[in-house]
């Protein structure tokens, strides 16, 4: 009955909330304190596909649901993001009947990596993709180390984790967990011996301590790893890249499926073949997967072309707080090759919570942006003064370097001179402030 | 004119950017006119030549990898103190310098024992912006912290209480410690970058170390002091939001 009750309120609100255009994880909330085991109670589809992991959980997320809809399977997921438990309840419960039985064959979530546990107390994924541990959000999330310590909990023994094996603390997640599946990407075009970053959270095995060896990397602490201490070390895949070229972008899964990228990038990569292992373990066949995901355009509108005066404008979506996605949208620009200008943005660190930390400006490689054809950066927003400090550090000429208090009074001298392609990069917090002010191309 | 920088673990001890100290304290001293020789070392650190000695945060595993070394190291850092070597310790890097850390679960592991200071971890983590008064400069610091920790019984804070972030005992309480040259805080990150008096501070120290004069006006470099001035803006605004 108190199931019932909860199902007919979930639904209510989701109703009523829509109208009013309130966030979805409302109804979520009222129906746990109507019945806090709903989720235990509801019968859920036999494939729960869980992804979380620091970055690339919405890409991933988004080409697993395509992938699994093209071979004909209904999928219900939190295509609006809101992923903690709330959120979970509000998605499940909409779509279940006042039975309690949730319809579609797969239910696919996006799960926050610090929350996980709450939602898998009740219920738990059968497949559980962890994507990657970076430094991200420190304010809020500590470190790697400390999100990892909370995912672990979230781990259910029935569960089949499929781990990134080339990331040596996901890949702890494996100790003494019996049913996983390992995905990687082979020593490539950009595999390197030498280690590239400001910081290595590789330089020692997170199980013992002890200094790691690398055959390779692919990028930050991301390669082929071998601990001489405890013999932690890079595994197997179940399912690998074999082959990329990401001048031309081109992959190759498992030997024989060629895959070309819409999006050039290294972790473009990474979500492809984490999407790719997870409808391989939901069962969908390889030319039904490979005419998804090739040349997918993700939706989730990360990049933005976009004219300003006689400048053609591209905008790489960022998260500040979150080197890893800078240092990617740096290394895109540097390997576009294309006379430029790079235009920076920090104005709010955040939008979810207030903060003044920037120490994070220091763990992004802008060292990548000194080369020749980078002719000019553009730093501004209310932190300018920490961005020109930082790039005081870089290596890059200083009569390179202009800098503006606002958004406003770049964009005005954006308009009024040049016409250099321009790269922007900056996070979700600060680029509509930027977008206002520029002609969208669709 | 020289001065030796020792910087403790940079590859583990680095959490929140905190190579930036060295650096930045690096280019204050060019600009003086004196040669920087950075020396970077883990548990093998020799610390015979060193005039300063810098350990940045890192995770709570990684400190414990620093403190399975320390009791050996700890008669060697504590000569250079004597000879008047300068040490900073930030971040959680600050607890090994007292005389234990203990995890939420009990364990106990000895500190250098520079101090008589000890730690005990908690299973919530404090992330907060900091704004603090300090007790050896005028302006006030500021810095973020992340901390997952108590520390009882540093009897000369650096900090005499903060406005903002939780001190060592409690929030808004006294931070850090300080004792002639060693100055430790959880302040994590580039706090010197972020601090420009604070890196005066150990400028003037140092000379005075090495005997030399110290300049009446020290080099003030390009950007330093006005991110300092939004940093200290915007955390302002927030205290009088929350207050």
């Amino acid at each position: 009955m108190r199931m019932f009750l909860a199902i007919v309120v979930c639904k209510l609100l989701r109703f009523v909330g829509r109208l009013v255009g309130k966030g979805s994880s409302l109804p979520g909330q009222y129906a746990l304190k109507i019945c806090p085991d709903i989720l235990q109670k509801v019968k859920l589809p036999s494939y729960i596909i869980a992804v979380t992991g620091s970055n690339g959980k919405t890409s991933t997320v988004e080409m697993i649901a395509a992938i699994l809809r093209k071979s004909g399977k209904t999928v219900v997921y939190n295509e609006e993001g809101s992923n903690q438990i709330e959120g979970v309840a509000t998605l499940i419960l909409c779509n279940s009947s006042l039975g309690g039985k949730m319809r579609g064959d797969v239910l696919l979530l996006e799960s926050d990596e610090r929350y996980a546990r709450l939602s898998f107390r009740w219920f738990h994924p059968t497949h559980f993709v962890i994507t990657n541990l970076y430094r991200d959000q420190l304010t809020r999330n500590g470190h790697p180390e400390w999100v990892y310590d909370a995912i672990a909990p979230a781990i259910h023994p029935d569960t089949t984790l499929v781990l990134n094996a080339d990331d040596p603390l996901v890949s702890c997640f494996a100790r003494g967990h019996e049913k996983v599946k390992w995905f990687g990407v082979d020593r490539c075009s950009i595999s390197t011996e030498e280690h590239h970053g400001v910081y290595h959270d590789g330089a020692r095995c997170p199980a013992c301590g002890g200094a790691m060896e690398y055959e390779f990397y692919h990028y930050e602490h991301i390669g082929r790893y071998r601990c001489p201490a405890c013999g932690h070390h890079r595994q197997d895949a179940d399912f690998s890249v074999t082959s990329l070229d990401l001048e031309a972008g081109k992959l190759t899964i498992g030997g024989e499926t060629e895959i070309s990228l819409a999006f050039r990038s290294i972790y473009n990569v990474y979500n492809i073949l984490a999407a790719w292992s997870a409808g391989s373990l939901a069962g969908v066949d390889r030319e039904t997967m490979a005419s998804v995901i090739n040349n997918y355009i993700l939706k989730n509108g990360r990049m933005v072309q976009f004219t300003l005066g006689r400048r053609h404008g591209t905008l790489l979506t960022s998260k500040h707080e979150n080197s890893v996605a800078y240092d990617t949208n740096l290394s895109y620009i540097r390997a576009a090759k294309t006379p430029c200008t790079a235009l920076i943005i920090v104005d709010s660190i955040s939008r979810k919570y207030f903060t003044g930390e920037t120490s994070w400006l220091w763990d992004i490689d802008f060292g990548l942006l000194n080369c020749g054809e980078v002719k000019q950066v553009i730093l501004c927003g209310r932190y300018v003064n920490d961005l020109a400090l930082r790039f005081d550090y870089t290596g890059i000429p200083a009569e390179k370097i202009v800098c503006y208090d606002t958004v406003a009074q770049a964009a005005a001298a954006l308009r009024e001179s040049g016409n250099e392609e321009l790269y922007v990069v900056t996070c979700f917090s600060d680029r509509d402030k930027l977008l206002n002010l520029v002609q969208r191309e669709q | 004119m020289k001065v030796t920088i020792l910087h403790l673990y940079p590859d583990v001890m680095n959490l929140y950017g905190e190579y930036a100290n060295v650096a930045v304290l690096c280019r204050h001293l060019e600009a003086l006119g004196v040669e920087a020789d950075v020396q970077t070392a883990g548990e093998d650190a020799d610390f015979s030549t060193a005039d300063f000695i810098y350990m940045g945060a890192g995770t709570e595993r990684k400190q414990k990898y620093v403190l399975a070394a320390a009791p050996r190291q700890a008669e060697g850092l504590r000569s250079a103190v004597e000879r008047g070597a300068a040490v900073l310790f930030t971040g959680n890097a600050m607890e090994t310098l007292g005389a234990s850390v203990s995890s939420a679960a009990g364990k106990v592991w000895p500190g250098y024992a520079l101090a008589d200071f000890t730690t005990v971890e908690t299973e919530k983590r404090s992330p907060a912006d900091v704004v603090a008064v300090s007790t050896l400069w005028e302006a006030p610091a500021v810095g973020f912290m992340n901390k997952c920790s108590v520390t009882r019984g540093a009897a000369t804070p650096l900090f005499s209480e903060l406005s903002l972030g939780f001190g060592n005992e409690e929030e808004h309480g006294a931070e850090g410690y300080v004792s002639g040259n060693v100055f430790a805080t959880h302040i994590t990150g580039p706090i010197l970058v972020k601090n420009p008096d604070f890196t005066d501070l150990l400028i003037r120290r140092l000379f005075a170390r090495k005997n030399w004069t110290v300049p009446e006006r020290l080099p003030v470099l390009p950007h330093e002091r006005e991110a300092y001035a939004v940093t200290l803006r915007e955390l302002r605004g927030r205290i009088g939001r929350e207050g």
